[in-house]
């Protein structure tokens, strides 16, 4: 990756960091309440599911796959938790309820992969399925109530704070970081790349795509699960429609951040770009006081860029392409 | 008599019911640099493929050094030494070139945990200046030169110490130049013992590099000669066959009047100043090596591709460049080479496809009668002899030979004026063969101009009326069906020089 100053204006990274950058100056221009400690931690802390399950999502659109399943995916989870901790129901101590929903999302992340990969259906279908499936699902097995009685351990995990920093943002940063260096720095990171970049080339040079994209929807489950860990604990009670809509939040993050939904392109950092600026178009919207109508309104943004990301990149490729001579 | 570096034994591979190669064996000592020549399809490829262990093949061994070779894992094949240059790009373009020359083979450090990227990118820049390549390894390999390209992809091969290495058309996108380099590069490993397969369609490279050569046909061993016993001739004339009964069937059927002109059609880096007329019930073949921009050219034709200069002309209308649908008014017909993913509607019923390009002659006030439809359809699948069990199964279930049917039946039904086939036999079976040689005879005869593509040399015999050559984008001559042979068709499309 050669670091020039016309590689760098090309980048979708730096693209979008000025666009946040831009958009924050304004803002913080009219309302300086904005920028405010208080108002940015509660950015970070909304910002925060999506950027852990963001870096399982990066690497599955690496491979050239997708994941639709995820809004659905934290509610089932959420409801698991809920179900196996809460006082009124299971009751089993927060380390066991921890395990419990980690293992849950492993495995259902595992499924997708091995309906993907093994049953070779195409991924929209099955995390389609997948997304329909499990809000069902979720409403059966919380039975029409709100669980409440979730153990204070749990409740600490979406509450808490250390060092003044609230726990769903150190998880976040870790998360990140750890994604960011096995992206990076790694063999495996690598080999998703070259997947997604080339998959005839992949099985020629000797990597196993059915393994990689095991892990890849395994890892995005996993993540699901511990972003529901601190995502949803942060209110008393769980109620059936956790996640309606996370899993647009996170997709359109991810491919505003540049990655490719064909594959082989996009970066963790792009991806924390991206979810950052769409939780600053969710915090503007509140600030311009639009009562009920920001809910659409951040719908409608949210569709836009999708839009117009997957557009530039389509451009940009059939521009380069354009310019290979053959 | 010590047994051979490499001994492949008695491979045999089937891909959906074509027979790839049958029984081919084949021994190479160390050192020996072995030349692997054949016509396209001849299964040059598959046993590549068989080798680096991306195929398996049904039956059959191979052994390094004496050593059973694990068939069919491409990680066993690079643990016994094998490393191979694909013809097909093999090269990750998001990735960076250091990483295209690792990737599956990460120099790691930590435990093996972390990349070595600087190990890697020094290791890269030593290759690259041993391959005279002067461009940074950290550049992506997507905005490389396909030269540069191919030079990574040799890299990368080199990176691994191979025992074997087996190069599957390694100059076709090299200069003059490159292909020194590569060619020092090549003895140079021979001289340290290293084995060489090196395919080419350039017969003077394997005349030049190759101690051994060994010609497939049809996916069977023709011979083993050493090269100092043979001649380009010779050679060509073991690729081709000398037992083929040129079985000419189809009684010519041209009549006046030129239906399709093309004039100087020339797109840069593809085609240049093609120029052929094609009369009414004509077939005229337009023949030569895969790449050579037989396909490029009828793309161009049909109006997939735009064009840098020239005229299409069909019945003395001119049509317009990049325009299908012009095309098509014009009355020209396109039966695409990959029929399952472009000329075929697959999950459709039989009769769907059958009249898919006449639903308006089928159809009264813009409802298509049932009736109508049906007798087209039962009278098209008892005319080609389409084996389904009625007109209403999904045409994906008929066997290969038997979806081209119903795609050129689709095509009788229209009566185009032109009506251009792309590799119309490929990939069926031999007794389809002649009922699809049948079908465009009977196109023909209806008055049809047909413009035949096909690196099948028995099939543009057979079948055509006049033969048109290409050579890297232009044509490289022209023969009428009485004088031409597979040997004068063969150098005429095969490249003269080494590059």
């Amino acid at each position: 990756m050669t670091v020039s100053f016309r590689n760098l204006a090309a980048r979708r990274e730096t693209g979008v960091a000025v666009l946040l950058g831009l958009t924050v100056a304004v803002v913080a221009g009219l309302n300086p309440a904005f920028v405010s400690g208080a108002n940015i931690r509660d950015m970070l802390v909304q910002c925060a599911p999506a950027a852990i399950v963001g870096c399982g999502l990066t690497f599955v659109l690496l491979t050239g796959e997708i994941d639709i399943s995820l809004g659905s995916m934290m509610g089932f989870l959420a409801a698991v938790m809920g179900l196996a901790t809460s006082s009124q129901y299971g009751n089993l101590p927060a380390p066991a309820g921890i395990a419990i929903t980690l293992a849950a999302g492993t495995a259902i992340g595992l499924l997708n992969g091995v309906l993907v990969s093994v049953g070779r259906v195409p991924s929209i279908i099955v995390t389609l399925g997948m997304l329909t499936a499990l809000r069902g699902l979720t409403e059966l097995i919380m039975g029409g109530k709100w669980i409440s009685g979730i153990p204070p351990g749990l409740r600490y995990l979406g509450t808490g704070t250390v060092i003044g920093v609230p726990i769903s943002i150190w998880v976040a940063a870790v998360t990140v970081v750890l994604a960011w260096l096995f992206a990076r720095e790694t063999p495996a990171g690598r080999r998703i790349y070259a997947l997604g970049s080339n998959p005839k080339a992949a099985v020629l040079a000797g990597l196993s795509p059915t393994r990689i994209k095991l892990f890849v929807f395994a890892l995005t489950g996993f993540l699901v699960a511990v972003a529901t860990l601190v995502g949803t604990t942060q209110l008393s009670v769980i109620e059936s429609g956790i996640g309606v809509g996370f899993e647009m939040v996170v997709v359109t993050s991810v491919v505003v951040g540049g990655a490719s939904i064909n594959g082989g392109k996009g970066t963790i950092l792009g991806m924390l770009l991206g979810v950052i600026l769409l939780g600053i178009v969710r915090t503007v919207l509140i600030f311009l006081n639009l009562g009920e109508t920001s809910v659409y309104w951040e719908r409608a943004i949210q569709g836009a860029f999708i839009l117009v990301a997957v557009l530039m990149d389509h451009l940009a490729s059939r521009r380069k392409s354009a310019e290979v001579p053959t | 008599m010590n047994t051979p570096f490499l001994d492949i034994n008695n491979i045999s591979k089937t891909f959906g019911g074509v027979r790839a190669l049958t029984n081919v064996s084949l021994s190479i000592e160390s050192g020996e640099i072995h030349g692997l020549c054949g016509e396209n399809g001849a299964g040059k490829s598959t046993l590549i493929k068989v080798l680096g262990g991306s195929v398996r093949p049904e039956t059959g061994s191979v052994t390094i050094n004496g050593q059973p070779l694990p068939l069919g894992s491409v990680p066993a094949s690079e643990e016994a030494g094998i490393a191979i240059i694909h013809q097909e790009s093999a090269a990750f373009p998001h990735l960076d070139t250091y990483d295209n020359v690792f990737v599956g083979r990460e120099i790691r450090r930590f435990g093996g945990v972390v990349l070595d990227r600087a190990r890697m990118k020094t290791e890269t820049a030593t290759l690259l200046a041993r391959l005279e390549q002067r461009f940074d390894p950290r550049t992506p390999v997507g905005d490389l030169q396909p030269a540069q390209r191919q030079m990574v992809a040799i890299a990368r091969a080199l990176s691994r110490n191979c025992r074997l290495m087996v190069m599957d058309e390694p100059t076709a996108s090299l200069s003059t130049r490159e292909t020194g380099v590569l060619f020092r590069i090549i003895r140079q490993l021979k001289a340290d013992g290293v084995s060489v397969i090196y395919v080419s369609h350039r017969l003077e490279e394997v005349f030049e590099l190759a101690d051994r050569v060994t010609v497939l046909r049809d996916g069977r061993k023709v011979d083993t000669v050493p090269t100092n016993a043979i001649d380009r001739a010779g050679l060509i004339r073991l690729m081709v066959g000398r037992d083929v009964s040129d079985a000419r069937t189809r009684e010519p059927s041209v009549r006046a009047g030129v239906v399709l002109d093309v004039d100087g059609l020339t797109r840069a880096d593809a085609f240049t100043g093609i120029s052929f007329q094609v009369r009414a019930g004509e077939v005229v073949a337009l023949t030569g090596l895969v790449g050579a921009g037989r396909s490029e050219v009828a793309r161009a034709i049909f109006g997939v591709d735009g064009r840098d200069s020239g005229t299409v002309t069909v019945n003395g209308r001119t049509l317009i460049p990049a325009d299908i649908q012009a095309a098509v008014q014009a009355g020209i017909a396109l039966v695409p080479e990959d029929r399952q993913r472009s000329g075929l509607a697959a999950p459709m019923s039989v009769k769907a496809n059958l009249s898919l390009a006449v639903l308006k002659s089928l159809a009264r006030v813009g409802i298509i009668s049932d009736a109508k439809e049906d007798a087209l359809a039962v009278s098209m699948m008892n005319r080609m002899a389409i084996k389904a069990e009625n007109t209403e199964v999904a045409a994906e279930t008929l066997s290969g030979g038997n979806q081209q049917k119903v795609v050129l039946g689709k095509w009788l039904a229209a009566s185009p004026r032109v009506l251009i086939l792309d590799e119309p036999t490929r990939g069926i079976d031999v007794g389809a063969k002649a009922e699809v040689y049948d079908l465009i005879g009977k196109l023909a005869d209806g008055g049809t101009a047909i413009l035949l593509i096909s690196s099948e040399l028995p099939e543009v015999l057979r079948l055509s009326d006049r033969i048109i050559v290409m050579r890297s984008g232009r044509i490289s001559g022209e023969l009428p069906r009485e004088e031409a042979t597979q040997e004068r068709i063969l150098s005429l499309a095969m490249p003269e020089g080494a590059a």
